[in-house]
């Protein structure tokens, strides 16, 4: 974080989680969901909007708890925080949104395993007040929701010719796509891409780290 | 005959869908740990055991406990605490009773709470209905084919580290077309047994 | 910019399985001069259409490899001959009636040059870096994105647009679905099916029928000694040997039925001959020690059966071979010494 403690600008906060510290494209933490749901637009946006409140939730929590948790004990914590608001986005999609739930609800449960959400509430909100928190957590979430929705716009348009559900053009270009395998081809592509970019245009090192 | 009903559960665990290449779970450790063979194989070690016990200890925990008191709605705070709590008590003990084992392992017990596949066992089992043993061969399953993806992965990048690989494609999204790679010919496994 | 051109051009000398660059073009323009037999007997078979085909995989490799580079402003490695075998041995693994029935179907052959070429050989870096058969995983995904137009067969014709080519399934497709009988019956009797298979007159992949212009292409480079004996004949003892003992099927109730199985039409059939001179044996994707050679081509052998026998699709070979290129570097590391790897990891 480069950013001062007391002046924090809140544009910045979303444009590095979009950008600077994309959680999949740069950080290259929570790769699984990025796999698995993209294999069409909506899913991937259903999943980066679930991710997107999770994160948003749990940073505000965290930053309004902060000071009661002793820090021996703050990782179970904001295990438990993470667990209970992804308890409540799962029971809520599987309430509201039934047929996206039906495709995708084991990996809206696998949502507390993101090793993003708890990296968010460990390096930011635990030291931040609640405000700069809360654009944290909403620039982090859009960054995610960003990459999903390019992956699945991708996938779903070369693997089933269609854009959220509705036909583009009559066949199926390439099967594959919307497979594993495809998915993992469209996320390595992207991301090299991304790299590309990053170095030709921006001048950045590319390769990142690689988490864990 | 449930031997054999077994032995499929565990093919189809570790081969067909296997949970990198099929389910595309663990990555974040699949990526992590690949870059050398030694990790890659502590890490299975680890895994593997973890795996079993786990899957074990949570169905006790799902059967015996959760479905009387009505408690299904909370898997997710309750698995996630079984897990934690089950690998801090093995860090503890392991820490004690075999420092040295601690000292080649312990490192990659701290990963395995963040790990998605060790949740998706537990979550999967109480999803189809597995029995005691049924759990425990999914869990070894899927514990063996992970390992195996990790060191598929750690010797075939091992081999690259010589390669010339574009540079904006060098480590991550190389991986990636690695794994697609793998996974397009572990499709070959597909239709081997249908359970 | 500049850094990176230079670090590739110290690379691209030290790979580690490439003498020269002069012997590397010998021996490639070698092999693919072996395949010609067989191709010229695939053309034979399937008429000018399967020539068509062959060319455009062929000529579309050869420009990916070349944009590819020129892209990166590597050194151009297109006369090396190695893209061209790329490109052949794909338009000998496809169909000849890939677009029999969809002129629209064009692309698929450039698609899959265009995969075997920049992602499975250059993104890696380069011919001797590739850790899957560049040919294969082509033909892997077209057949995983064109599941319909890569499993449509024709019989035997030398018309171009094949209509007047009939469907038919491939000798595997029908010992798969309706057992050795059938087979038998749908070739007169079992000596002119074996006859008939051995010359390559059947439904099948462009190059893959003729066995035995594959041979004489194959026994040529056993004894230039371009290829050695190691994987292909433990590959097809292998598959012969469990297609002998599991290969059997009891006619009236469906059940398997021990050492009763045919090892003849087995190797005779699918892209066996092909996949053991000619694919498994790629240097830069096979085991280099002699003993993981043996037992490369023994799990080759195993799980080309294992996906014939109970897999979901007639033909394993490719899948095989693709699987046992997971395994060549874990074997390679296992056999060269005894690593401390090698042992644990067979005690879990």
């Amino acid at each position: 974080m480069s950013n001062a403690e007391n002046k924090v600008s809140y544009i910045g906060l979303i444009k590095n989680g979009i950008f600077a510290e994309n959680p999949i494209f740069r950080v290259a933490l929570s790769l699984c969901p990025a796999v698995a749901v993209t294999s069409g637009v909506k899913n991937g946006f259903m999943m980066g909007l679930a991710v997107l409140f999770v994160q948003v939730m749990v940073n505000v929590t965290t930053s309004v708890v902060r000071k009661f948790i002793h820090p021996k004990v703050r990782i179970p914590s904001y295990m438990f925080i993470i667990a209970t608001w992804v308890t409540v986005t799962d029971l809520s999609m599987a309430a509201y949104v039934r047929d996206v739930y039906a495709q995708m609800g084991l990996y809206i449960k696998l949502i507390v395993a993101f090793a993003i959400i708890l990296s968010r509430a460990e390096l930011f909100a635990s030291k931040h007040k609640v405000t700069p928190s809360f654009f944290d957590g909403l620039g982090m979430g859009i960054g995610f929701l960003f990459a999903l929705v390019i992956i699945g716009f991708f996938r779903e348009l070369l693997g089933k010719g269609s854009l959220w559900g509705y036909p583009i053009v009559n066949t199926k270009p390439l099967l594959i796509m919307i497979l594993p395998t495809g998915g993992f081809f469209a996320v390595g592509i992207l991301m090299g891409l991304f790299n590309w970019i990053d170095m030709k245009f921006f001048g950045g090192g590319g390769a990142s780290g690689g988490g864990h | 005959m449930e031997f054999g009903r077994l032995f499929e559960l565990f093919i189809a665990a570790s081969l067909i869908n296997n949970f990198v290449f099929t389910r595309y779970l663990g990555l974040c450790i699949f990526f992590g740990v690949t870059k050398k063979m030694d990790t890659a194989i502590g890490m299975s070690v680890t895994f593997t055991s973890v795996m079993v016990i786990s899957a074990a200890l949570n169905w006790i925990i799902y059967k015996f406990i959760m479905i009387p008191l009505g408690l299904g709605f909370l898997e997710i705070v309750i698995f996630i605490g079984v897990v934690a709590g089950f690998v801090q008590a093995a860090d503890t003990i392991m820490k004690k009773v075999s420092p040295g084992l601690y000292y080649k392992l312990g490192i990659y017990l701290a990963l395995i709470t963040t790990n998605c596949i060790i949740l998706a066992v537990p979550l999967l089992n109480a999803g189809e209905g597995y029995n005691f043993i049924q759990s425990m061969v999914f869990g070894l399953g899927s514990g063996i084919g992970f390992s195996l993806a990790m060191i598929i992965m750690a010797s075939i990048r091992e081999k690259l580290e010589l390669a010339d690989v574009p540079k904006s494609f060098q480590g991550l999204p190389i991986s990636f077309i690695i794994t697609g790679l793998i996974a397009l010919a572990f499709l070959g496994f597909s239709g081997l047994i249908t359970l | 910019m500049a850094d990176i051109k230079k670090e590739h051009e110290l690379l691209v000398s030290v790979s580690p399985h490439i003498k020269s660059e002069e012997t590397t073009s010998r021996i490639m323009w070698t092999v693919n001069l072996s395949l010609f037999p067989a191709l010229l007997m695939g053309l034979y078979f399937f008429g000018p259409k399967a020539l068509f085909i062959t060319a455009l995989c062929i000529i579309s490799a050869l420009l990916s490899e070349r944009i590819f580079q020129k892209v990166l402003k590597k050194k151009p490695t297109v006369n090396d001959g190695s893209a061209f075998l790329t490109g052949l041995l794909l338009g000998m693994n496809l169909p000849p009636s890939l677009w029999s029935f969809n002129p629209f179907m064009i692309h698929v052959p450039i698609i899959g040059s265009v995969i075997a070429i920049v992602i499975t050989k250059q993104f890696f870096g380069g011919l001797g870096y590739n850790i899957f058969n560049p040919a294969l995983i082509g033909r892997a995904f077209l057949l995983i994105s064109f599941p319909k137009a890569m499993t449509i067969w024709t019989t035997p014709t030398a018309a171009f647009f094949a209509l007047d080519a009939k469907t038919t399934a491939t000798p595997l497709g029908i010992l798969k679905e309706e057992g050795i009988g059938k087979l038998i019956e749908a070739f007169g009797d079992k000596v002119n099916l074996y006859t008939q298979l051995l010359i390559g007159h059947r439904a099948g992949s462009i190059g893959e029928t003729s066995v035995i212009a594959l041979l004489i292409g194959a026994a040529f480079l056993l004894y230039k000694r371009y290829i050695t004996w190691h994987i292909p004949f433990s590959f097809l003892g292998t598959a012969a040997l469990l297609a002998w003992v599991f290969g059997g099927k009891n006619l009236e109730t469906g059940k398997m039925l021990l050492f009763a199985g045919d090892p003849i039409v087995h190797l005779l059939s699918g892209g066996l001959i092909l996949g053991a001179f000619f694919m498994a044996t790629d240097y830069v994707t096979c085991p280099t020690v002699r003993k993981g050679q043996i037992v490369f081509g023994i799990g080759c052998g195993a799980l080309t059966m294992l996906i014939r026998i109970k897999g979901g699709y007639p033909e394993g070979v490719m899948f095989a071979i693709l699987l046992m290129n997971c395994f060549a570097p874990l074997i390679d590391r296992a056999m060269k010494s005894n690593v401390f790897g090698a042992v644990k990891e067979k005690k879990k």
